[in-house]
Protein backbone atom coordinates (compact mmCIF):
# COMPACT_ATOMS: atom_id res chain seq x y z
CA UNK A 1 0.00 0.00 0.00
CA UNK A 2 1.39 3.40 -0.87
CA UNK A 3 2.58 5.79 1.78
CA UNK A 4 -0.20 7.90 3.15
CA UNK A 5 0.13 11.37 1.73
CA UNK A 6 1.51 13.58 4.46
CA UNK A 7 0.24 17.11 4.69
CA UNK A 8 2.45 19.80 6.06
CA UNK A 9 0.09 22.64 5.58
CA UNK A 10 2.45 25.32 6.73
CA UNK A 11 5.27 24.24 4.51
CA UNK A 12 3.52 22.82 1.47
CA UNK A 13 0.98 24.55 -0.74
CA UNK A 14 -2.45 22.89 -0.61
CA UNK A 15 -2.43 22.36 -4.36
CA UNK A 16 0.81 20.45 -4.13
CA UNK A 17 -0.47 18.20 -1.35
CA UNK A 18 -3.69 17.66 -3.27
CA UNK A 19 -1.72 16.64 -6.33
CA UNK A 20 0.43 14.31 -4.26
CA UNK A 21 -2.67 12.69 -2.80
CA UNK A 22 -4.13 12.15 -6.24
CA UNK A 23 -0.88 10.64 -7.51
CA UNK A 24 -0.60 8.42 -4.44
CA UNK A 25 -4.08 7.02 -4.91
CA UNK A 26 -3.63 6.50 -8.63
CA UNK A 27 -0.31 4.83 -8.02
CA UNK A 28 -1.76 2.55 -5.34
CA UNK A 29 -4.33 1.25 -7.80
CA UNK A 30 -1.92 0.89 -10.67
CA UNK A 31 0.64 -0.89 -8.54
CA UNK A 32 -1.96 -3.26 -7.12
CA UNK A 33 -3.27 -3.99 -10.55
CA UNK A 34 0.19 -4.52 -11.94
CA UNK A 35 0.69 -7.26 -9.39
CA UNK A 36 -2.60 -9.03 -9.76
CA UNK A 37 -3.78 -8.00 -13.23
CA UNK A 38 -7.24 -9.33 -12.41
CA UNK A 39 -9.21 -6.28 -13.44
CA UNK A 40 -7.23 -5.70 -16.53
CA UNK A 41 -7.33 -9.25 -17.82
CA UNK A 42 -11.06 -9.45 -17.16
CA UNK A 43 -11.70 -6.27 -19.14
CA UNK A 44 -9.43 -7.33 -21.95
CA UNK A 45 -10.76 -10.83 -22.40
CA UNK A 46 -14.29 -9.53 -22.15
CA UNK A 47 -13.67 -6.95 -24.86
CA UNK A 48 -12.19 -9.51 -27.21
CA UNK A 49 -15.11 -11.83 -26.63
CA UNK A 50 -17.57 -9.04 -27.34
CA UNK A 51 -15.80 -8.22 -30.59
CA UNK A 52 -16.00 -11.88 -31.49
CA UNK A 53 -19.69 -12.03 -30.72
CA UNK A 54 -20.31 -8.96 -32.83
CA UNK A 55 -18.73 -10.75 -35.72
CA UNK A 56 -21.53 -13.25 -35.64
CA UNK A 57 -24.28 -10.98 -34.42
CA UNK A 58 -23.76 -8.38 -37.12
CA UNK A 59 -22.66 -9.27 -40.58
CA UNK A 60 -19.33 -7.46 -40.43
CA UNK A 61 -18.66 -7.96 -44.09
CA UNK A 62 -16.37 -5.56 -45.81
CA UNK A 63 -19.02 -3.04 -46.70
CA UNK A 64 -20.97 -2.88 -43.44
CA UNK A 65 -17.74 -2.81 -41.50
CA UNK A 66 -17.12 0.77 -42.50
CA UNK A 67 -20.32 2.03 -40.99
CA UNK A 68 -20.54 -0.10 -37.89
CA UNK A 69 -16.95 -0.28 -36.69
CA UNK A 70 -17.25 2.84 -34.56
CA UNK A 71 -20.44 1.55 -32.97
CA UNK A 72 -19.05 -1.91 -32.29
CA UNK A 73 -15.95 -0.46 -30.67
CA UNK A 74 -17.83 1.89 -28.40
CA UNK A 75 -20.39 -0.67 -27.30
CA UNK A 76 -17.49 -2.96 -26.43
CA UNK A 77 -15.72 -0.27 -24.45
CA UNK A 78 -18.87 0.79 -22.68
CA UNK A 79 -19.51 -2.72 -21.40
CA UNK A 80 -15.90 -3.46 -20.56
CA UNK A 81 -15.70 -0.11 -18.82
CA UNK A 82 -18.58 -1.11 -16.59
CA UNK A 83 -16.71 -4.26 -15.57
CA UNK A 84 -13.61 -2.28 -14.72
CA UNK A 85 -15.46 0.38 -12.77
CA UNK A 86 -17.42 -2.12 -10.77
CA UNK A 87 -14.37 -4.11 -9.88
CA UNK A 88 -12.30 -1.08 -9.06
CA UNK A 89 -14.80 0.34 -6.60
CA UNK A 90 -15.76 -3.03 -5.16
CA UNK A 91 -12.17 -3.67 -4.26
CA UNK A 92 -12.07 -0.43 -2.33
CA UNK A 93 -15.21 -1.26 -0.47
CA UNK A 94 -14.38 -4.88 0.27
CA UNK A 95 -10.92 -4.18 1.56
CA UNK A 96 -12.18 -1.31 3.61
CA UNK A 97 -9.55 0.85 2.01
CA UNK A 98 -12.18 3.41 1.13
CA UNK A 99 -12.70 4.03 4.81
CA UNK A 100 -8.98 4.26 5.29
CA UNK A 101 -8.69 6.81 2.54
CA UNK A 102 -11.51 8.80 4.03
CA UNK A 103 -9.64 9.06 7.30
CA UNK A 104 -6.65 10.54 5.56
CA UNK A 105 -6.25 14.30 6.02
CA UNK A 106 -6.80 14.91 2.37
CA UNK A 107 -9.53 16.55 0.36
CA UNK A 108 -12.18 14.00 -0.57
CA UNK A 109 -12.03 14.98 -4.18
CA UNK A 110 -8.41 13.88 -4.31
CA UNK A 111 -9.72 10.38 -3.79
CA UNK A 112 -12.11 10.93 -6.63
CA UNK A 113 -9.48 12.15 -9.05
CA UNK A 114 -7.10 9.40 -8.02
CA UNK A 115 -9.73 6.81 -8.83
CA UNK A 116 -10.61 8.54 -12.08
CA UNK A 117 -7.02 8.47 -13.24
CA UNK A 118 -6.51 4.83 -12.38
CA UNK A 119 -9.83 3.76 -13.92
CA UNK A 120 -9.07 5.82 -16.98
CA UNK A 121 -5.67 4.25 -17.31
CA UNK A 122 -7.11 0.76 -17.24
CA UNK A 123 -9.71 1.65 -19.82
CA UNK A 124 -7.18 3.28 -22.13
CA UNK A 125 -4.83 0.33 -21.90
CA UNK A 126 -7.62 -2.05 -22.81
CA UNK A 127 -8.56 0.17 -25.74
CA UNK A 128 -4.95 0.33 -26.80
CA UNK A 129 -4.88 -3.43 -27.07
CA UNK A 130 -8.29 -3.91 -28.62
CA UNK A 131 -7.62 -1.46 -31.44
CA UNK A 132 -4.77 -3.34 -33.07
CA UNK A 133 -6.56 -6.64 -32.54
CA UNK A 134 -9.66 -5.32 -34.27
CA UNK A 135 -7.54 -3.85 -37.03
CA UNK A 136 -5.90 -7.21 -37.47
CA UNK A 137 -9.10 -9.25 -37.45
CA UNK A 138 -11.04 -7.00 -39.79
CA UNK A 139 -8.31 -5.50 -41.89
CA UNK A 140 -9.18 -1.93 -40.99
CA UNK A 141 -6.64 0.63 -39.98
CA UNK A 142 -7.77 1.93 -36.61
CA UNK A 143 -4.55 3.52 -35.51
CA UNK A 144 -5.33 7.03 -36.63
CA UNK A 145 -4.63 10.12 -34.48
CA UNK A 146 -8.17 11.47 -34.84
CA UNK A 147 -9.64 8.23 -33.62
CA UNK A 148 -7.21 8.09 -30.74
CA UNK A 149 -8.24 11.59 -29.69
CA UNK A 150 -11.88 10.57 -29.66
CA UNK A 151 -11.06 7.47 -27.65
CA UNK A 152 -9.40 9.65 -25.09
CA UNK A 153 -12.15 12.26 -24.87
CA UNK A 154 -14.91 9.68 -24.83
CA UNK A 155 -13.19 7.54 -22.21
CA UNK A 156 -12.65 10.57 -20.00
CA UNK A 157 -16.34 11.46 -20.07
CA UNK A 158 -17.34 7.88 -19.45
CA UNK A 159 -14.95 7.35 -16.55
CA UNK A 160 -15.58 10.71 -14.91
CA UNK A 161 -19.28 9.98 -14.55
CA UNK A 162 -18.76 6.25 -14.13
CA UNK A 163 -16.42 6.58 -11.16
CA UNK A 164 -18.89 8.80 -9.34
CA UNK A 165 -21.83 6.53 -10.03
CA UNK A 166 -19.84 3.39 -9.24
CA UNK A 167 -19.02 4.85 -5.84
CA UNK A 168 -22.74 5.09 -5.19
CA UNK A 169 -23.67 1.77 -6.75
CA UNK A 170 -21.17 -0.13 -4.67
CA UNK A 171 -22.77 1.22 -1.50
CA UNK A 172 -26.20 -0.04 -2.42
CA UNK A 173 -27.67 -3.49 -1.98
CA UNK A 174 -27.71 -4.33 -5.67
CA UNK A 175 -24.07 -3.30 -6.23
CA UNK A 176 -22.70 -4.36 -9.61
CA UNK A 177 -26.03 -4.70 -11.32
CA UNK A 178 -26.92 -1.13 -10.61
CA UNK A 179 -23.97 0.59 -12.27
CA UNK A 180 -24.91 0.08 -15.94
CA UNK A 181 -28.49 1.05 -15.15
CA UNK A 182 -27.35 4.29 -13.58
CA UNK A 183 -24.56 5.01 -16.02
CA UNK A 184 -25.84 4.29 -19.50
CA UNK A 185 -28.74 6.76 -19.66
CA UNK A 186 -26.58 9.65 -18.54
CA UNK A 187 -23.58 8.76 -20.67
CA UNK A 188 -25.56 8.62 -23.92
CA UNK A 189 -24.24 11.97 -25.19
CA UNK A 190 -20.70 10.61 -24.90
CA UNK A 191 -21.62 7.50 -26.82
CA UNK A 192 -23.44 9.40 -29.54
CA UNK A 193 -20.64 11.92 -29.98
CA UNK A 194 -17.86 9.33 -29.75
CA UNK A 195 -19.47 7.02 -32.28
CA UNK A 196 -20.22 9.80 -34.72
CA UNK A 197 -16.79 11.35 -34.42
CA UNK A 198 -14.97 8.01 -34.59
CA UNK A 199 -17.02 7.05 -37.60
CA UNK A 200 -16.20 10.38 -39.18
CA UNK A 201 -12.47 9.83 -38.75
CA UNK A 202 -12.67 6.31 -40.05
CA UNK A 203 -14.55 7.20 -43.18
CA UNK A 204 -12.41 10.28 -43.77
CA UNK A 205 -15.27 12.69 -43.27
CA UNK A 206 -14.71 16.43 -43.48
CA UNK A 207 -13.55 18.20 -40.35
CA UNK A 208 -16.60 20.42 -40.34
CA UNK A 209 -18.82 17.42 -39.68
CA UNK A 210 -16.63 16.03 -36.94
CA UNK A 211 -15.88 19.23 -35.09
CA UNK A 212 -19.31 19.60 -33.42
CA UNK A 213 -18.99 16.13 -31.94
CA UNK A 214 -15.57 16.89 -30.53
CA UNK A 215 -16.97 20.06 -29.03
CA UNK A 216 -19.80 18.11 -27.48
CA UNK A 217 -17.35 15.68 -25.91
CA UNK A 218 -15.24 18.50 -24.54
CA UNK A 219 -18.27 20.26 -23.09
CA UNK A 220 -19.54 17.07 -21.51
CA UNK A 221 -16.15 16.22 -20.04
CA UNK A 222 -15.70 19.67 -18.55
CA UNK A 223 -19.20 19.97 -17.14
CA UNK A 224 -19.22 16.57 -15.53
CA UNK A 225 -15.72 16.81 -14.13
CA UNK A 226 -16.82 20.00 -12.43
CA UNK A 227 -20.03 18.47 -11.13
CA UNK A 228 -18.32 15.32 -9.90
CA UNK A 229 -15.71 17.41 -8.13
CA UNK A 230 -18.46 19.31 -6.34
CA UNK A 231 -20.65 16.40 -5.32
CA UNK A 232 -18.17 13.64 -4.56
CA UNK A 233 -18.04 14.61 -0.90
CA UNK A 234 -21.72 13.82 -0.54
CA UNK A 235 -21.23 10.40 -2.00
CA UNK A 236 -18.63 9.23 0.51
CA UNK A 237 -19.99 10.89 3.61
CA UNK A 238 -20.65 8.58 6.48
CA UNK B 1 -52.22 11.44 11.49
CA UNK B 2 -52.41 14.22 9.00
CA UNK B 3 -55.76 15.25 7.63
CA UNK B 4 -55.80 16.53 4.11
CA UNK B 5 -56.03 20.31 4.02
CA UNK B 6 -59.32 21.58 2.60
CA UNK B 7 -57.52 23.56 -0.08
CA UNK B 8 -56.02 20.34 -1.35
CA UNK B 9 -59.39 18.64 -1.36
CA UNK B 10 -60.68 21.56 -3.37
CA UNK B 11 -57.75 21.27 -5.74
CA UNK B 12 -58.52 17.58 -6.25
CA UNK B 13 -61.98 18.52 -7.45
CA UNK B 14 -60.67 21.33 -9.63
CA UNK B 15 -58.15 18.95 -11.19
CA UNK B 16 -60.84 16.45 -12.06
CA UNK B 17 -63.00 19.20 -13.47
CA UNK B 18 -60.33 20.68 -15.71
CA UNK B 19 -59.38 17.22 -16.92
CA UNK B 20 -62.95 16.62 -18.05
CA UNK B 21 -63.12 19.99 -19.76
CA UNK B 22 -59.76 19.44 -21.44
CA UNK B 23 -60.89 16.05 -22.69
CA UNK B 24 -64.08 17.56 -24.05
CA UNK B 25 -62.20 20.31 -25.85
CA UNK B 26 -59.72 17.85 -27.28
CA UNK B 27 -62.19 15.16 -28.30
CA UNK B 28 -65.27 17.08 -29.29
CA UNK B 29 -64.75 20.81 -29.57
CA UNK B 30 -61.53 20.98 -31.56
CA UNK B 31 -62.01 20.51 -35.29
CA UNK B 32 -60.70 17.44 -37.01
CA UNK B 33 -57.32 17.84 -38.61
CA UNK B 34 -57.61 17.22 -42.32
CA UNK B 35 -54.43 15.36 -43.09
CA UNK B 36 -54.08 13.17 -40.03
CA UNK B 37 -57.64 12.56 -38.99
CA UNK B 38 -58.86 11.91 -35.50
CA UNK B 39 -55.59 10.60 -34.15
CA UNK B 40 -54.27 14.13 -34.11
CA UNK B 41 -56.47 14.73 -31.05
CA UNK B 42 -53.99 12.85 -28.89
CA UNK B 43 -51.57 15.66 -29.61
CA UNK B 44 -53.24 17.96 -27.06
CA UNK B 45 -52.59 15.62 -24.16
CA UNK B 46 -49.26 14.53 -25.61
CA UNK B 47 -47.79 18.02 -25.55
CA UNK B 48 -49.47 19.02 -22.30
CA UNK B 49 -48.05 16.07 -20.41
CA UNK B 50 -44.65 16.64 -22.01
CA UNK B 51 -44.54 20.23 -20.87
CA UNK B 52 -45.61 19.51 -17.32
CA UNK B 53 -43.29 16.53 -17.04
CA UNK B 54 -40.51 18.88 -18.06
CA UNK B 55 -41.51 21.25 -15.25
CA UNK B 56 -41.29 18.31 -12.86
CA UNK B 57 -37.89 17.47 -14.23
CA UNK B 58 -36.62 20.97 -13.52
CA UNK B 59 -38.26 21.02 -10.09
CA UNK B 60 -36.47 17.78 -9.24
CA UNK B 61 -33.11 19.21 -10.25
CA UNK B 62 -33.66 22.28 -8.13
CA UNK B 63 -34.77 20.14 -5.20
CA UNK B 64 -31.67 17.98 -5.55
CA UNK B 65 -29.35 20.96 -5.33
CA UNK B 66 -31.39 22.37 -2.47
CA UNK B 67 -31.16 19.13 -0.55
CA UNK B 68 -27.40 18.92 -0.84
CA UNK B 69 -27.11 22.54 0.19
CA UNK B 70 -29.43 22.41 3.19
CA UNK B 71 -29.69 18.69 4.11
CA UNK B 72 -33.29 19.46 4.92
CA UNK B 73 -35.41 16.37 4.34
CA UNK B 74 -38.27 18.37 2.89
CA UNK B 75 -36.27 18.89 -0.31
CA UNK B 76 -35.80 15.16 -0.61
CA UNK B 77 -39.55 14.67 -0.34
CA UNK B 78 -40.14 17.33 -3.00
CA UNK B 79 -37.56 15.67 -5.23
CA UNK B 80 -39.16 12.24 -5.08
CA UNK B 81 -42.60 13.69 -5.69
CA UNK B 82 -41.43 15.67 -8.71
CA UNK B 83 -39.65 12.70 -10.24
CA UNK B 84 -42.45 10.24 -9.64
CA UNK B 85 -45.10 12.41 -11.26
CA UNK B 86 -42.80 13.50 -14.05
CA UNK B 87 -42.18 9.81 -14.71
CA UNK B 88 -45.90 9.09 -15.08
CA UNK B 89 -46.43 12.12 -17.31
CA UNK B 90 -43.47 11.38 -19.55
CA UNK B 91 -44.77 7.84 -19.90
CA UNK B 92 -48.06 9.23 -21.16
CA UNK B 93 -46.16 11.58 -23.48
CA UNK B 94 -44.15 8.75 -24.96
CA UNK B 95 -47.11 6.43 -25.42
CA UNK B 96 -49.31 9.09 -26.99
CA UNK B 97 -46.44 10.19 -29.20
CA UNK B 98 -46.01 6.63 -30.36
CA UNK B 99 -49.72 6.20 -31.04
CA UNK B 100 -49.74 9.44 -32.98
CA UNK B 101 -46.75 8.41 -35.05
CA UNK B 102 -48.03 4.99 -36.05
CA UNK B 103 -50.84 5.84 -38.49
CA UNK B 104 -49.17 8.97 -39.78
CA UNK B 105 -45.64 7.82 -40.50
CA UNK B 106 -46.17 4.08 -40.37
CA UNK B 107 -43.69 3.66 -37.56
CA UNK B 108 -44.07 3.22 -33.83
CA UNK B 109 -41.02 5.28 -33.06
CA UNK B 110 -39.47 8.25 -34.80
CA UNK B 111 -36.20 8.77 -32.89
CA UNK B 112 -36.92 12.45 -32.90
CA UNK B 113 -34.93 14.41 -30.31
CA UNK B 114 -37.81 15.30 -28.01
CA UNK B 115 -39.37 11.88 -27.86
CA UNK B 116 -36.04 10.12 -27.52
CA UNK B 117 -34.87 12.46 -24.79
CA UNK B 118 -38.15 11.83 -22.98
CA UNK B 119 -37.44 8.11 -23.17
CA UNK B 120 -33.89 8.55 -21.91
CA UNK B 121 -35.17 10.73 -19.07
CA UNK B 122 -37.66 8.02 -18.25
CA UNK B 123 -34.80 5.55 -17.94
CA UNK B 124 -32.94 7.97 -15.70
CA UNK B 125 -36.00 8.18 -13.46
CA UNK B 126 -36.30 4.42 -13.26
CA UNK B 127 -32.61 4.16 -12.43
CA UNK B 128 -33.18 6.79 -9.75
CA UNK B 129 -35.80 4.70 -8.01
CA UNK B 130 -33.68 1.59 -8.29
CA UNK B 131 -30.80 3.41 -6.69
CA UNK B 132 -32.91 4.64 -3.80
CA UNK B 133 -34.46 1.26 -3.31
CA UNK B 134 -31.09 -0.34 -2.66
CA UNK B 135 -30.04 1.98 0.15
CA UNK B 136 -31.27 1.61 3.68
CA UNK B 137 -29.86 4.59 5.47
CA UNK B 138 -32.29 7.48 4.89
CA UNK B 139 -29.63 10.16 4.91
CA UNK B 140 -27.48 8.37 2.38
CA UNK B 141 -30.50 7.56 0.27
CA UNK B 142 -31.45 11.21 0.10
CA UNK B 143 -27.90 12.31 -0.70
CA UNK B 144 -27.43 9.74 -3.43
CA UNK B 145 -30.82 10.57 -4.84
CA UNK B 146 -29.92 14.22 -4.99
CA UNK B 147 -26.56 13.53 -6.64
CA UNK B 148 -28.11 11.30 -9.28
CA UNK B 149 -30.89 13.79 -9.91
CA UNK B 150 -28.32 16.48 -10.58
CA UNK B 151 -26.34 14.26 -12.92
CA UNK B 152 -29.49 13.22 -14.73
CA UNK B 153 -30.80 16.77 -14.92
CA UNK B 154 -27.60 17.99 -16.54
CA UNK B 155 -27.15 15.10 -18.92
CA UNK B 156 -30.69 15.03 -20.34
CA UNK B 157 -30.48 18.41 -22.10
CA UNK B 158 -27.05 17.45 -23.45
CA UNK B 159 -28.62 14.25 -24.79
CA UNK B 160 -31.32 16.33 -26.44
CA UNK B 161 -28.76 18.51 -28.21
CA UNK B 162 -26.69 15.51 -29.19
CA UNK B 163 -29.66 13.84 -30.84
CA UNK B 164 -30.69 17.05 -32.50
CA UNK B 165 -27.19 17.47 -33.86
CA UNK B 166 -27.35 13.87 -35.03
CA UNK B 167 -30.53 14.68 -36.86
CA UNK B 168 -29.35 17.88 -38.48
CA UNK B 169 -26.53 15.97 -40.03
CA UNK B 170 -28.75 12.99 -40.75
CA UNK B 171 -32.25 14.37 -41.11
CA UNK B 172 -34.00 11.15 -42.05
CA UNK B 173 -36.47 9.70 -39.63
CA UNK B 174 -35.13 6.26 -38.98
CA UNK B 175 -37.93 3.76 -39.28
CA UNK B 176 -40.02 5.63 -41.76
CA UNK B 177 -39.24 6.71 -45.24
CA UNK B 178 -40.71 10.14 -44.73
CA UNK B 179 -37.98 12.78 -44.28
CA UNK B 180 -40.42 15.41 -43.13
CA UNK B 181 -41.74 13.46 -40.17
CA UNK B 182 -41.90 16.24 -37.65
CA UNK B 183 -45.57 16.50 -36.93
CA UNK B 184 -46.20 20.15 -37.65
CA UNK B 185 -49.57 21.29 -38.82
CA UNK B 186 -51.44 24.54 -38.84
CA UNK B 187 -53.69 25.02 -35.82
CA UNK B 188 -57.21 26.28 -36.26
CA UNK B 189 -58.58 28.54 -33.48
CA UNK B 190 -60.59 25.68 -31.98
CA UNK B 191 -57.42 23.66 -31.84
CA UNK B 192 -55.54 26.47 -30.17
CA UNK B 193 -58.11 26.64 -27.41
CA UNK B 194 -57.95 22.90 -26.83
CA UNK B 195 -54.17 23.05 -26.87
CA UNK B 196 -53.73 25.84 -24.37
CA UNK B 197 -56.46 24.62 -22.12
CA UNK B 198 -54.84 21.19 -22.03
CA UNK B 199 -51.57 22.82 -20.98
CA UNK B 200 -53.41 24.68 -18.23
CA UNK B 201 -55.34 21.61 -17.12
CA UNK B 202 -52.32 19.37 -16.88
CA UNK B 203 -50.41 21.97 -14.93
CA UNK B 204 -53.22 21.96 -12.39
CA UNK B 205 -53.32 18.17 -12.37
CA UNK B 206 -49.57 18.06 -11.89
CA UNK B 207 -49.67 20.46 -8.97
CA UNK B 208 -52.52 18.49 -7.41
CA UNK B 209 -50.72 15.16 -7.72
CA UNK B 210 -47.48 16.81 -6.61
CA UNK B 211 -48.96 18.22 -3.44
CA UNK B 212 -50.66 14.94 -2.62
CA UNK B 213 -47.41 13.11 -3.21
CA UNK B 214 -45.54 15.43 -0.90
CA UNK B 215 -48.03 14.75 1.88
CA UNK B 216 -47.55 11.06 1.31
CA UNK B 217 -43.80 11.53 1.36
CA UNK B 218 -43.99 13.21 4.74
CA UNK B 219 -46.08 10.34 6.02
CA UNK B 220 -43.56 7.85 4.69
CA UNK B 221 -40.73 9.73 6.36
CA UNK B 222 -42.51 9.60 9.70
CA UNK B 223 -43.23 5.92 9.35
CA UNK B 224 -39.62 5.19 8.56
CA UNK B 225 -38.42 7.30 11.44
CA UNK B 226 -40.69 5.42 13.82
CA UNK B 227 -39.46 2.10 12.47
CA UNK B 228 -35.86 3.10 12.97
CA UNK B 229 -36.55 4.33 16.47
CA UNK B 230 -38.35 1.20 17.51
CA UNK B 231 -35.56 -0.97 16.23
CA UNK B 232 -32.94 0.69 18.42
CA UNK C 1 -60.27 28.12 -40.77
CA UNK C 2 -57.20 26.96 -42.55
CA UNK C 3 -57.78 23.41 -43.59
CA UNK C 4 -55.76 22.10 -46.45
CA UNK C 5 -58.16 19.58 -47.90
CA UNK C 6 -57.14 18.49 -51.33
CA UNK C 7 -60.05 17.38 -53.49
CA UNK C 8 -58.56 14.02 -54.29
CA UNK C 9 -57.65 13.19 -50.64
CA UNK C 10 -60.06 12.13 -48.00
CA UNK C 11 -59.11 12.38 -44.40
CA UNK C 12 -57.98 8.96 -43.24
CA UNK C 13 -59.98 7.35 -40.49
CA UNK C 14 -57.56 7.21 -37.62
CA UNK C 15 -60.16 7.34 -34.88
CA UNK C 16 -59.20 3.86 -33.71
CA UNK C 17 -55.80 5.18 -32.75
CA UNK C 18 -57.33 8.17 -31.06
CA UNK C 19 -59.50 5.96 -28.91
CA UNK C 20 -56.53 3.75 -28.09
CA UNK C 21 -54.57 6.81 -27.07
CA UNK C 22 -57.17 8.17 -24.72
CA UNK C 23 -57.94 4.77 -23.27
CA UNK C 24 -54.27 4.15 -22.54
CA UNK C 25 -54.04 7.59 -20.99
CA UNK C 26 -56.96 6.77 -18.72
CA UNK C 27 -55.49 3.39 -17.83
CA UNK C 28 -52.11 4.82 -16.91
CA UNK C 29 -53.67 7.52 -14.77
CA UNK C 30 -55.98 5.02 -13.12
CA UNK C 31 -53.16 2.63 -12.32
CA UNK C 32 -51.11 5.43 -10.88
CA UNK C 33 -53.90 6.81 -8.73
CA UNK C 34 -54.88 3.38 -7.46
CA UNK C 35 -51.30 2.57 -6.54
CA UNK C 36 -51.03 5.98 -4.93
CA UNK C 37 -54.07 5.45 -2.77
CA UNK C 38 -52.99 1.92 -1.89
CA UNK C 39 -49.55 3.12 -0.81
CA UNK C 40 -51.15 5.85 1.26
CA UNK C 41 -53.41 3.38 2.96
CA UNK C 42 -50.52 1.06 3.74
CA UNK C 43 -48.54 3.90 5.22
CA UNK C 44 -51.45 4.98 7.40
CA UNK C 45 -51.80 1.44 8.62
CA UNK C 46 -48.08 1.15 9.30
CA UNK C 47 -48.18 4.42 11.16
CA UNK C 48 -50.96 3.35 13.51
CA UNK C 49 -49.29 -0.03 14.09
CA UNK C 50 -46.00 1.61 14.87
CA UNK C 51 -47.57 4.15 17.14
CA UNK C 52 -49.32 1.37 19.05
CA UNK C 53 -46.05 -0.51 19.34
CA UNK C 54 -44.30 2.58 20.53
CA UNK C 55 -46.96 3.23 23.17
CA UNK C 56 -46.71 -0.37 24.34
CA UNK C 57 -42.94 -0.32 24.58
CA UNK C 58 -43.08 2.90 26.52
CA UNK C 59 -45.65 1.41 28.89
CA UNK C 60 -43.43 -1.59 29.54
CA UNK C 61 -40.24 0.36 30.16
CA UNK C 62 -41.23 3.60 31.79
CA UNK C 63 -37.84 5.29 31.47
CA UNK C 64 -36.13 3.86 28.43
CA UNK C 65 -32.46 4.79 28.15
CA UNK C 66 -32.12 7.39 25.50
CA UNK C 67 -29.02 6.82 23.46
CA UNK C 68 -29.55 9.25 20.69
CA UNK C 69 -27.29 10.98 18.29
CA UNK C 70 -27.28 14.74 18.48
CA UNK C 71 -30.39 16.10 16.88
CA UNK C 72 -30.35 19.21 14.77
CA UNK C 73 -33.40 21.44 15.16
CA UNK C 74 -35.92 20.62 12.52
CA UNK C 75 -37.78 23.32 10.64
CA UNK C 76 -41.21 23.67 12.08
CA UNK C 77 -43.88 21.59 10.44
CA UNK C 78 -47.50 22.29 11.12
CA UNK C 79 -49.53 19.15 11.06
CA UNK C 80 -53.19 19.70 10.65
CA UNK C 81 -55.19 17.53 13.00
CA UNK C 82 -52.47 16.22 15.33
CA UNK C 83 -53.75 13.51 17.57
CA UNK C 84 -54.08 14.66 21.12
CA UNK C 85 -51.21 16.12 22.98
CA UNK C 86 -48.61 13.43 22.41
CA UNK C 87 -45.53 15.05 20.99
CA UNK C 88 -43.53 12.97 18.55
CA UNK C 89 -40.11 12.85 20.03
CA UNK C 90 -38.93 10.43 17.45
CA UNK C 91 -39.94 12.59 14.56
CA UNK C 92 -36.79 14.67 14.55
CA UNK C 93 -34.50 13.73 11.75
CA UNK C 94 -31.17 15.08 10.90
Amino acid sequence: MARRPSVHSDREKPAASFARAVVAITWKDLAAEFRSRELFSAMLVFSLLVILIFNFALELDIRTRQSVTAGVLWVTFAFAGTLGLNRSMSIEKDQGSLDGLLLAPVDRSAIYFGKVFSNLTFMLIVEAIVLPVYSFLYNVNLLRPGLLLILLLGSVGYIVVGTLLATMAVQSRSREVLLPILLFPVVIPVLIAAVKASGGFLTGDEAINIRPWINLLLVYDLIFTAIAFMVFDYVVEE
Amino acid sequence: MQAKPTSLRALDLVAIAVLIVAAYLALVYAPEEAVMGQVQRVFYFHVATAWTALLGFIAAGVAGVAYLATKDEKWDIVEIAAIEISLVFFLITIVLGSIWARPIWNTWWTWDPRLTTAAVTELIYIAYFMLRQGIEDPGRRARFGAVYTIIGAVSAPITFFAIRLFRTIHPVVIGSGDPSAQGTFAMAPGMKLAFFFALFAFTIIFVDLFWNRILMGRLAARVEQLKLNLMR
Amino acid sequence: MNYAVLPQDTTPDTSGYMVAGYVIFAVIMAIYIVSFLARGRNLERDLSTLETMKAESKAMTPHPPRKRAVRKAKPERTRAGTRGQTRRRGAGRR
